[in-house]
């Protein structure tokens, strides 16, 4: 009885780390490469949730808005980093934090002003409804579906980074742009093109946990403090890093209620508070150590 | 060069380099009269305008004492609110369980403000930039989680201290000399005083050799470090009085408010603080207080017409993207230029930059 709650609980942890690493990869690429704290990340993430909402009560069709709206994310996220971010290239990094926090606060009144203040869902698509047995417990196949697509999605990922030619100029840029710069590409779109990326993996998450968990116009402000958390854990524009982060703070999401609930949350802020104390640049916080 | 030429250059760009320079004081003292005047008008046209100004005295005085850290020593801080909720609290258990008095409860909000502030900053100042934003950001959740739980009632084995997600409420307004400053006029002027005495301290301060050592921090902190300075100390001490400050300005604000609330401590608290010194100018000090004006004024007359936060989230971008100096470095090229012409070539030559930097 205790260890099919125990592996049921760890699962849980499994599938909310493995979720959450698709919210911080964007982030800790995007400040890998170009230093960018984005704070509109979580509102990035919320937007893809909402445009599938969206995208499922127009075409009533859900796989549609798992393709439709992480692609829409992406290219707000381009026209955001084109035209907004860009300019800013060269100055303090902490304009960057400053001028995404902006983001934020706006897309947090334009989602409440479009779609309203009130909690949805987007309904579980028929094919994923229901759950498996998996022989010590049950678990909802839509969870299962979720774990897979994560996982997936985190090893084509890993590969593209360490195996194409992109990954490679990835990985260079964030070593040394100027260098790059100097060799013949054009370091600015590949900024851009990251840029697009986290947030089409931003969106992708949406789409998911908003069908999973909720979709309102607070998500955003929860989810992006839990990515700083994972990303600072982790180290700060490493890739093994948000994927461990991530790993040690869906178990602590999945555990910490059943045996100390009020200290959960309090766990995780401690936790990155020792981590930046102790080891400033996070646990894999080496920048080469995409 | 003899000694007095330097001696006289010394002072003459000590002059020129005076934080609040001759004219910005006159217009400061133009506002303070203003200020004082505009009670007994406000009461006769709608008190409402009392109470919206007084909110703006409030939210100015926590803006000044994040510009001190963050315009004068270059400490971006994410964490103000833990000294604002922190002095929030004190002053709402103080009036609920022992006194009400101004003199007892203010002193005490500025007590806590500094020790957490103290805390925080000993634990972050030797992180940089980014890092120092995101620990100070860490901890203030951390006390944001501890209220939201009331872990401190669990510690102390009673029912609730900080009372969970629902806040303190009822907390009545403070006493001064015996006087109830419960009507809406004597607290306008108990914040217009406060308000204007942290300006004058602050100003002080930092054109103190104290604060001159905090710009040369933000300017190159290694070179202040190798002439000889303790940089970390000078940090620590600075962050300490703007988190005394930020405890006054919450103090203050729970009485007014007769609510303490966990939202006080929570990090877009902390993050609006950021968008009012930077709306205004950061380093600037009145920059900052007139940042707090504008957000506090367009968050209640844009809430009429839609939701307020997507017009401040565009004015701030805007804000950031071409005039990051704020509405005082604006106002400081208008003064220096007041030619329509060559204001129109400047706002062209921003633009093209702009267009440059976008499209290269």
């Amino acid at each position: 009885m205790v260890l099919d709650g125990i592996a049921k609980t760890a699962l849980l942890g499994v599938e909310m780390g493995m979720t959450l690493v698709l919210v911080t990869v964007g982030l800790t690429l995007i400040f890998g490469m170009m230093d960018v704290i984005n704070f509109a990340h979580g509102s990035l993430y919320m937007l893809g949730a909402y445009f599938g909402l969206t995208v499922v009560s127009v075409t009533g069709n859900w796989w549609a808005a798992l393709l439709i709206a992480p692609l829409l994310v992406g290219l707000l996220g381009g026209l955001i980093e084109y035209f907004s971010i860009r300019p800013l290239y060269g100055r303090n990094p902490l304009y960057h934090i400053l001028l995404t926090f902006g983001f934020a606060i706006m897309l947090h009144g334009l989602v409440t002003e479009i779609w309203g203040g009130q909690v949805q869902n987007i309904s579980t698509p028929a094919l994923l409804d229901g759950s498996v047995d998996l022989v010590l417990f049950s678990y909802p196949l839509f969870r299962l579906f979720l774990l897979g697509v994560s996982i997936a999605v985190t090893a084509a990922l890993w590969l593209a980074i360490r195996q194409s030619d992109f990954g490679i100029v990835m990985r260079a840029s964030a070593h040394d742009s100027e260098m790059v710069n100097a060799l013949g590409t054009d370091v600015k779109r590949v900024f851009t093109a990251v840029f697009v990326l986290g947030s089409v993996l931003a969106g992708l998450a949406g789409v998911l946990l908003g069908t999973s968990q909720a979709v309102d116009p607070g998500m955003a402000a929860s989810i992006i403090i839990q990515a700083f958390a994972i990303v600072v854990i982790g180290g700060l524009g490493s890739y093994r890093g948000a994927v461990v982060g991530a790993f040690i703070v869906g178990m602590l999401n999945a555990f910490g209620p059943t045996f100390a609930p009020q200290f959960t949350d309090a766990l995780l802020y401690l936790l990155m508070a020792a981590v930046l104390l102790v080891k400033p640049a996070g646990l894999f916080g080496n920048p080469e150590a995409t | 060069m003899s000694v007095k030429d330097i001696v006289g250059r010394h002072f003459s760009a000590h002059a020129e380099t005076d934080v609040l320079s001759g004219r910005v004081r006159l217009g400061l003292f133009v506002a303070g009269v203003v200020a004082v005047l505009f009670a007994p008008v406000a009461q006769m046209i709608h008190p409402f305008w009392m109470d919206l100004v007084t909110h703006m005295f409030i939210f100015a005085l926590f803006a000044l004492s994040l510009d001190f850290v963050f315009g004068y020593a270059g400490l971006l801080s994410f964490g103000h609110a833990a000294m604002f909720g922190a002095g929030g609290y004190a002053a709402a258990l103080l009036i609920q369980n022992v006194t009400s008095s101004a003199l007892l409860v203010l002193p005490a909000a500025v007590i806590i403000g500094a020790i957490v502030a103290a805390i925080i900053g000993w634990l972050s100042v030797s992180a940089r930039g980014i890092y120092f934003a995101m620990l100070t950001l860490a901890f203030a959740q951390l006390f944001y989680t501890i209220a939201f739980n009331d872990i401190p009632a669990m510690l102390l084995g009673v029912d609730a201290v900080t009372n969970g997600d629902n806040g303190l409420v009822g907390i009545t307004s403070l006493t001064l000399f015996g006087m109830d400053t419960g009507s809406l006029m004597s607290y306008y002027y108990l914040a217009l005083v406060i308000l204007a005495g942290m300006l004058a301290l602050v100003t002080r301060l930092a054109n103190s050799p104290f604060g001159r050592v905090l710009q040369a921090i933000r300017e190159n902190e290694d070179r202040v470090a190798f002439i000889g300075y303790n940089v970390d100390r000078y940090k620590i001490v600075a962050f300490t009085i703007s988190g005394a400050m930020a405890g006054l300005a919450g103090g203050l604000w729970v009485p007014f408010n007769s609510t303490a609330t966990t939202s006080m401590l929570h990090w877009t608290t902390s993050g609006e603080l950021i968008v009012m010194t930077l709306l205004g100018g950061m380093g600037t000090l009145w920059g900052p207080i007139a940042g707090a004006f504008l957000v506090v004024f367009l968050e209640d007359s844009l809430s009429a017409i839609g939701n307020w936060e997507i017009y401040l989230g565009i004015v701030y971008i805007v804000i950031v993207i071409f005039a990051p100096r704020g509405l005082a470095g604006i106002f400081q090229t208008v003064r220096s230029n007041p030619h329509p012409k060559v204001l129109l070539s400047r706002v062209r030559s921003a633009l093209v930059t702009y267009r440059e930097k976008v499209f290269s």
